[in-house]
């Protein structure tokens, strides 16, 4: 939907060339401006920095000899900025041809935060009238992380210019590692694009992976794989891994022999119980940390305890099951995916050690890594390869003879999607075991030979099951295809069509702003919403007051999308809060723009009346298709937003012969007009009269409180309230109190 | 004095409704003498001095047991002591309420019996000490315990799934559970958030309601600047802390917030210092959207007298016998620790001062009961702004059971006008102030929480059917099953051959015991249930629910499995069995054979409505029934008619295949009792009689009841029967269906009495041509061959049966009958193995029985009409 509305800057003459041994010149930040939602730049949340170049004025980028090469050099990417040429090469055209510090400075910074794994990035560098002094708007979706990488473009711009070393790597890093740490985690990022490809906005709760999805009471939260439904009790369950065991088998789910041990001489005995070979965990530990399969010697078993029992607060003894270890997650119900666990071993060649040929044949491997983005861990001797190893003969420094099979890794990651192959039956057993554990999202650990076949055949179980599963395993497999992991999840928390938007009316423009706002909410509240307000008197849930300083602004309206008990949402936005703060919505339903050229009165900066529309147009733009913008039909920078709205248009207006007006009901448009003195609601050549215009106001001569009348009525409409309803509601004295 | 085979009745048993120990005890001829009991009984009244004089030792000890454990604090009060067919050996049986502490009552109380007949000592007080020590261990926590008791109160059943405070209230798909004042509500992303106490005021703030200002500090230094900027006083705390660890309040000072720091840093690395509000710690309790509780919670305290030290006014506080020492009671003992000291410090004292008369001592900064505060009920007195901003509260941080703790001058004024604020919002919080404050009347807390977990009209039960009786409880659990599942219901289902629920078995084995029941109950995919309930796990452990919508009790007859486990005649065998009719919800219904003189009598006892069936319409009972406006269920011109009043329900014979147009009298039988026990389920019509017309009785669909299959030209009927009911059943059946010559295969089981097992070959003499015996599996304890001559014994002067074998294991002897069938011959097999023996003869033969009905129907001679009905369903 970006609709990017501004000329490149032009390019200015050239000045002549000058020698630059001394490199005199500085660039300084002025100002910085964040602005968090939809603003008049884009939609997404951008930096907005002043920065005055100073004496740079003078010295465009082909005036600088070598600048242009050694830019290019630190960052080869920048071949691919097409910028306003609009071909791949662009950009470094226009730095040939001459272009200033800000607009290289945009560039910059976007190079840069591309190479942090910030893509998509918006930019612009635009003059100001003062002389060297520019906007430089870059995009922030992390502002900290976007203000560090304008930084940096700086000192490296500047050490490019006056032929500096620049420590690019070192200065790369800083900016990777504070992006890492505001990153959402690769299982909540999944998720979050996933609401995105919905139209679901969401919002950070902190600074980890709390977040919410939707507005007010139709919000939803995750944290990583958690939902906001799932059980605290169902996690407590399945962190207790001996009453998961016996509540899956007593409703006939396959699960382990076994039982908790409370001394290594008792995990013996259990274990010739039970039948060798075992396995020996933690009753409640995590991440297989103290796990040890295939025991099948009473030294063994000990060794094995003496580890497990530091993990936990017990130690099961269970029966090993042949087979690999697999994962399935299981959203709502289903089974969404599946993945498949390898052995890891290598092959002696006579000559080097087990922990050589470890490096040589498995980490080797460019799917292992330690980062999120390897789909596979680096293969370490942690204490169960110790066993492996030496139930073999072998010690991590042994040679192994040429062609020997050494057994590194009995359950090694699990990242080979597997979700194609996983048996009907198998499936149902799987979802059962989280639907007994009480998990709405639960991925379940089992060991089969054969995930394609039914359990029962191949006396397989289910070992586990987790609350809060990782998802990279289905994300980002080692082999085979990703899972559309997150959009299950998004799935299963939004049903349906829904799109945890609550009707959210946004107002911006001059002076009948505030009243508007209120009197909307008012109808809102009297058709029975639990209605939030934020407008310059305050913040309002119904009649109850949140704050009673300006709520006009961003963060007055992000209270009431972050309260859970808010069913419908007014938001008054005026000049400075779209300016400086940006909106604190992605999009809304109802967006309605009232005294727009007397919004010129607010706000210097809105005296042209083209950049007057250009601030106000925002609230427009960010109408949904499925909603309405409400416009004055005799508001001339009004009227130049009805080709702006994506969704429904329905204009007000004094005079129902305007010819705006008449035009627009000629394409069976609906308004709300006035009549020979009567309010009439009229869609294309039908109306339904709301009553004589003195019935809602003192008398036709207020024409303000009038032009309000007709935009909360037009509003109400675009609700769809009805008329009769509206008509009530509008003649009330608390909405007769907000018009004078 | 010998005790043994103890057992703990989990459930409503053959002795009482209530959860019991019970365990066989015997005597010797010496330790019986009235001399001997009634020097007990003196030694015994030494302690138990409310004890009446025991009728013999079993009593003595069983009347032990009971007041042991009344003198531990349990609730206890039902005993029984039976006496059985052995000379000196009694079933005792002993109320319990926590299995563990009736246990080891019951061995304690051996001990004491027995030292004291041998004039030795025993230490009583000891032994309660244990017993309360264990059960205090062993019950419900407060909290866990008051929600437990609303949800009885409310009639639902609840189950403890372990040991500590998580407990399942409902059955199957309508079941909820509850772990303390936790729900399966309560959302752990909810509990993440309320535990990060700063993101918690964060929304709190948001949501517009009073938090008091703060931030995380890094270093002492930082805290001291922290409070500088807030103002003073403050409060310093670790930011994730509970139980109020590590928090110091109301600190002035740079040395005291410094100090705190410190503290605080022990629990927690992250520390916060926010404003101190002034005023009382309050705690509301918000469930849903609704404020159900609120309390006054003050710290531990003394006023001074002006004579006594402070040591002394605590000991006097602490004298207060209301005062105990752990969670029990209302209130607390005051702990004196390096807390108090430091706290008295604060106000320039120590333990020896002796503060002014009417001089406030606070000896800790924090209220919690465990510690020796107090909890003054306040619910009445909460302003309506006050609550609704709880609730604004629980509902942002996303509980559905939330403790909001309060601090403000007075709950009758909205927070914001008295500068008061929330200072803490706690998931799973202890509901003991509310339920026994110290001050002030308890709320009803426990039944807010399950108001809010179970709807006005929700019990958490699902339809539960059992059904008990000799023979036919197998097709009629899996009738009403199939009937059940007509209606969209999964039903779980239980029976001599496994657990099944919604089509898909999940055990295997004999599964007609509690356990199975159970693990039924436990399955959240179950809408309905439906239990075979045998006599074994009656015995065993007694019921595995503690009541039934409909109990089917089909036919005691003249009893099976008798001479085990003390039960000798069929008549108690039929008290046994009566369990399940004793133990219909008094909306419920007894579905009870009226023409079995046993079953008919259960009537008496059932709690709830009783339906009579009976083939025969003008029995006594059912005519009297019929006329006092009950409902009857009977045959009459060849259909089922279901009757109440003027209410009439006809379900035609040939409309329900499996009775072979009702030739096969057991299985009418089987119908009748489906039908009413559906019936009390007020299940739609229309679906049962299409049920009613798709049952099958194929070997997969009812295995080993009356399976009809065909080999070269033979019928073939395969059935579990087992005792001499059975086989009157069978041979009536049988003769309903022609033959050229009928061959039986039969064994019997080892541990049947003698007559049960030759009585089943004399009724089978006088109906089949050719009897093959088999030697069973496992002989129960029998020698080799003497389960044979028994049957064989039977066979002595029968009056059709020509040819006897012997076989060595059952699938020879099944071979042996196959051979020799000829085109026109029937032959039944009673199996013993079921599974094995009908994969068996799956095997060897030809085929699946076409439609029985239409197969009998073309072959029909008119000689072999039914010849009267001897009144019994078949077939276990």
């Amino acid at each position: 939907m970006a609709r990017f509305r501004h000329q490149d800057i032009q390019a200015l003459t050239l000045q002549p060339t000058a020698r630059m041994n001394q490199f005199p010149h500085s660039i300084t930040f002025i100002s910085e401006t964040v602005l968090r939602g939809p603003n008049v730049w884009t939609y997404f949340p951008v930096l907005e920095t002043q920065v005055d170049i100073g004496s740079l004025e003078d010295f465009p980028s082909n005036r600088i000899p070598g600048f242009a090469e050694r830019l290019s050099a630190w960052l080869p990417g920048l071949i691919e900025h097409r910028c306003s040429p609009g071909v791949r090469g662009g950009f470094l055209q226009r730095l040939d041809e001459g272009t200033w510090p800000a607009h290289i400075l945009e560039h910059v910074s976007l190079e840069l935060l591309g190479l942090v794994g910030l893509q998509s990035g918006f930019g612009r560098a635009r003059e100001t009238e003062k002389r060297g002094v520019y906007r430089v708007i870059i995009s922030a979706q992390q502002e900290t992380v976007s203000r560090l990488a304008l930084q940096i473009s700086r000192d490296l711009v500047l050490a490019a210019m006056a032929d500096r070393s620049f420590d690019l790597e070192a200065a790369v890093d800083t900016l990777r590692d504070l992006a890492e740490s505001k990153w959402l985690g690769p299982s909540t990022a999944a998720i979050a694009t996933a609401a995105e490809d919905r139209g679901i906005p969401m919002m950070r709760l902190n600074e980890g992976n709390l977040v919410q999805f939707g507005y007010g009471c139709k919000q939803r939260r995750i944290w990583t794989a958690e939902t906001d439904r799932t059980s605290a009790i169902a996690e407590g369950v399945s962190r207790d891994k001996e009453l998961t065991r016996r509540l899956l088998a007593q409703c006939g789910v396959p699960v382990p022999e076994g039982r908790i041990v409370a001394t290594p001489d008792e995990a013996w005995e259990a274990a010739q119980e039970i039948g060798l070979p075992v396995v020996i965990k933690p009753t409640d530990g995590n991440h297989g940390r103290g796990v040890f399969t295939h025991l099948a010697s009473q030294d063994e078993i000990i060794a094995a305890w003496k580890i497990a029992v530091q993990e936990g607060s017990a130690v099961l003894v269970e029966r090993f099951i042949v087979g690999n270890e697999h994962r399935i997650l299981v959203v709502g119900g289903k089974v969404v995916a599946a993945a498949r666990g390898q052995i890891a071993s290598v092959t002696g060649d006579g000559q080097s050690t087990v922990l050589a040929l470890i490096e040589s044949q498995l980490n080797s491997d460019p799917r292992r890594g330690t980062t999120e983005d390897h789909p596979l861990n680096r293969v370490r001797i942690d204490s169960a390869a110790q066993i492996e190893l030496s139930r073999q003969g072998l010690t991590p420094d042994a040679i192994p003879a040429a062609g020997q099979e050494v057994l590194i890794q009995r359950n090694g990651n699990v990242a080979f999607d597997v979700t194609d192959q996983v048996h009907p039956e198998v499936a149902e057993q799987v979802c059962l075991a989280a639907r007994i554990v009480g998990l709405d999202i639960a991925g379940i650990d089992l060991v089969a030979q054969d995930i394609s076949r039914p359990l029962a055949d191949q006396g397989a179980a289910i070992v586990e099951v987790n609350a809060g599963p990782g998802l990279l395993m289905h994300l980002k497999p080692a082999d085979g295809f990703a899972q559309p992991v997150g959009k299950a999840i998004i799935d299963h928390l939004f049903t349906g069509e829904s799109s945890g938007r609550i009707p959210l009316v946004g107002v911006t423009g001059g002076r009948g702003r505030c009243a508007v706002a209120q009197g909307v909410a008012e109808l809102l509240r009297e058709d029975g919403r639990r209605t939030g307000l934020a407008c310059a008197k305050g913040v309002w849930i119904n009649q109850r007051p949140l704050q009673t300083e300006d709520g006009a602004n961003w963060k007055g309206a992000r209270r009431l999308l972050l309260n859970t008990r808010v069913e419908a949402a007014v938001i008054e936005n005026d000049s400075h809060t779209i300016l400086n703060e940006g909106l604190a919505y992605d999009r809304c339903q109802v967006g309605i723009v009232i005294d727009a050229t007397d919004a010129a009165l607010d706000h210097p900066d809105l005296a042209d009346p083209e950049a007057n529309l250009r601030v106000l147009r925002t609230q427009i733009d960010v109408v949904l298709p499925s909603g309405a913008a409400i416009l004055d039909a005799m508001d001339p920078v009004a009227v130049e937003m009805i080709a702006l709205c994506d969704g429904e248009v329905l204009l007000y207006s004094m005079d129902a012969a305007a010819h705006v007006l008449l035009e627009h009901l000629k394409r069976s448009g609906r308004a709300a007009a006035v009549r020979d003195d009567l309010i009439a609601l009229v869609h294309g050549t039908h109306e339904v009269v709301l009553g004589p215009v003195t019935d809602f106001v003192e008398s036709a001569h207020e024409v303000h409180a009038l032009n309000r009348v007709l935009a909360i009525a037009a509003a109400g409409w675009a609700l769809g309230i009805a008329p009769a309803q509206l008509r009530g509601s509008l003649k009330t004295r608390v909405i007769q109190e907000f018009l004078v | 004095m010998e005790v043994s085979r103890v057992r703990a009745l989990r459930g409503p048993n053959r002795w009482s409704q209530r959860a019991a120990i019970e365990a066989i005890v015997q005597c010797s001829a010496a330790e019986s003498s009235a001399k001997a009991l009634k020097a007990l009984a003196s030694e015994l009244r030494v302690h138990f001095p409310e004890l009446d004089s025991p009728r013999n030792l079993a009593h003595a000890l069983a009347v032990t047991v009971l007041h042991l454990q009344i003198r531990a604090g349990c609730a206890v009060s039902f005993l029984h002591v039976a006496t059985t067919s052995e000379h000196d050996t009694y079933q005792v049986v002993i109320e319990y309420r926590e299995e563990a502490v009736g246990l080891l009552a019951l061995e304690l109380a051996h001990q004491a019996c027995t030292a004291l007949a041998q004039g030795k000592n025993f230490d009583f007080s000891s032994a309660v000490d244990r017993l309360r020590d264990l059960d205090e261990d062993q019950r419900l926590g407060p909290s866990t315990a008051s929600i437990v008791r609303a949800a009885s109160a409310r009639g639902i059943p609840f189950t403890r799934l372990t040991e500590g405070s998580l407990v399942r209230f409902g059955w199957g798909s309508r079941a909820r559970r509850i772990q303390a004042a936790e729900t399966s509500e309560s959302s752990a992303i909810a509990e993440s958030i309320a535990q990060d106490k700063e993101l918690t005021k964060t929304l709190l703030e948001t949501a517009g309601i009073s938090v008091p200002k703060g931030r995380q500090v890094i270093n002492a230094e930082d805290a001291w600047n922290a409070a500088l900027e807030i103002g003073l006083p403050v409060v310093v705390k670790p930011r994730d802390g509970n139980q109020g660890k590590g928090v110091a309040v109301n600190l002035t000072a740079r040395e005291q917030v410094m100090t705190a720091y410190a503290a605080a840093t022990e629990v927690r690395r992250d520390v916060l210092v926010e404003q101190f509000l002034p005023g009382h710690d309050f705690r509301l309790l918000v469930v849903g959207d609704r404020l159900v509780a609120a309390a006054r919670r003050d710290p531990p305290q003394v006023t001074g007298d002006g004579i006594t030290s402070v040591q002394g006014l605590i000991e006097r506080v602490n004298s207060d016998p209301r005062r105990g020492g752990g969670h029990a009671t209302s209130l607390t003992k005051i702990t004196t620790d390096a807390t108090t000291l430091a706290t008295l410090l604060e106000q320039g004292l120590t333990l020896a001062d002796v503060p002014a008369a009417g001089q406030r001592v606070v000896l800790r900064n924090n209220c919690n009961l465990s510690t020796g505060g107090t909890a003054t009920d306040v619910t009445d007195q909460v302003h309506p702004a006050l609550a609704e901003c709880a609730i604004d509260a629980a509902q942002m941080v996303g509980l559905d059971v939330c403790g909001i703790d309060v601090v403000c001058q007075t709950v009758t004024q909205p927070l914001e006008a008295q500068g008061g604020g929330i200072v803490e919002v706690n998931a799973a919080p202890g509901l003991r102030m509310h339920l026994d404050p110290s001050y002030g009347s308890a709320q009803p807390v426990g039944e807010a929480i399950i108001d809010a977990l179970f709807g006005a009209d929700d019990n958490g039960r699902i339809p539960l059917v059992a059904v008990t009786g000799n023979n036919g409880k197998t097709t009629t659990v899996r009738l009403i099953a199939h009937l059940l599942a007509q209606v969209g219901h999964r039903v779980g289902m239980t029976g001599t051959d496994g657990v099944w629920v919604n089509g898909r078995r999940i055990d295997t084995g004999d599964c007609s015991g509690p356990r199975s029941a159970r693990s039924v109950l436990a399955h959240p995919d179950v809408d309905a249930a439906v239990f075979e309930t045998a006599r074994g796990g009656l015995l065993r452990e007694g019921l595995a629910f503690d009541r039934c919508d409909v109990a089917v009790v089909t036919n005691i007859g003249r009893g099976d499995h008798l001479g085990m486990n003390f039960i000798e005649t069929a008549a108690q065998l039929a008290e046994v069995k009566g369990t399940i009719v004793r133990n219909v919800a008094p909306t419920g219904m007894g579905v009870l054979n009226a023409a079995d003189p046993l079953v008919a009598e259960m009537a008496q006892t059932c709690p709830g409505s009783v339906t009579f069936f009976a083939r025969d319409r003008h029995h006594p009972l059912m005519a009297a029934h019929r006329v006092r406006g009950n409902r009857v269920v009977f045959e009459d011109g060849g259909a089922i008619v279901a009757v109440q009043g003027n209410v009439e329900h006809r379900f035609a014979l040939r409309d329900i295949p499996f009775t072979n147009e009702g030739q096969l009298g057991f299985q009418v039988e089987n119908a009748m009792a489906a039908i009413a026990a559906v019936w009390a389920l007020g299940l739609d019509w229309t679906r049962v009689r299409a049920g009613l017309q798709s049952f099958s009785t194929d070997a997969a669909g009812v295995p080993g009841r009356f399976n009809v299959s065909y080999h070269r030209g033979a019928t073939v009927i395969a059935d579990y029967g087992h005792n001499p009911d059975a086989m009157i059943a069978l041979v009536e059946a049988v003769e309903s269906i022609p033959a050229r010559r009928r061959s039986v295969v039969i064994s019997g089981a080892g541990d049947r009495r003698d007559i049960d097992l030759s009585d089943q070959t004399r009724i089978l003499g006088q109906a089949f041509d050719d009897v093959v015996l088999y030697q069973d599996a496992c002989q129960r304890g029998r020698a080799d061959g003497e389960v044979l001559a028994l049957l064989r014994q039977g066979l002595d002067g029968a009056r059709r049966t020509r040819r006897v074998d012997e076989i060595q294991g059952e699938f020879r002897a099944i071979d042996t009958a196959l051979r020799r069938l000829r085109p026109g011959d029937l032959c039944l097999i009673l199996v013993d193995q079921v599974e094995q023996a009908l994969a068996h003869i799956a095997a060897r033969i030809d085929g699946l029985a076409p439609a029985l009905a239409s197969q009998l129907r073309t072959n029909r001679h008119p000689d072999t009409r039914l010849r009267g009905s001897a009144g019994l369903a078949q077939a276990a």
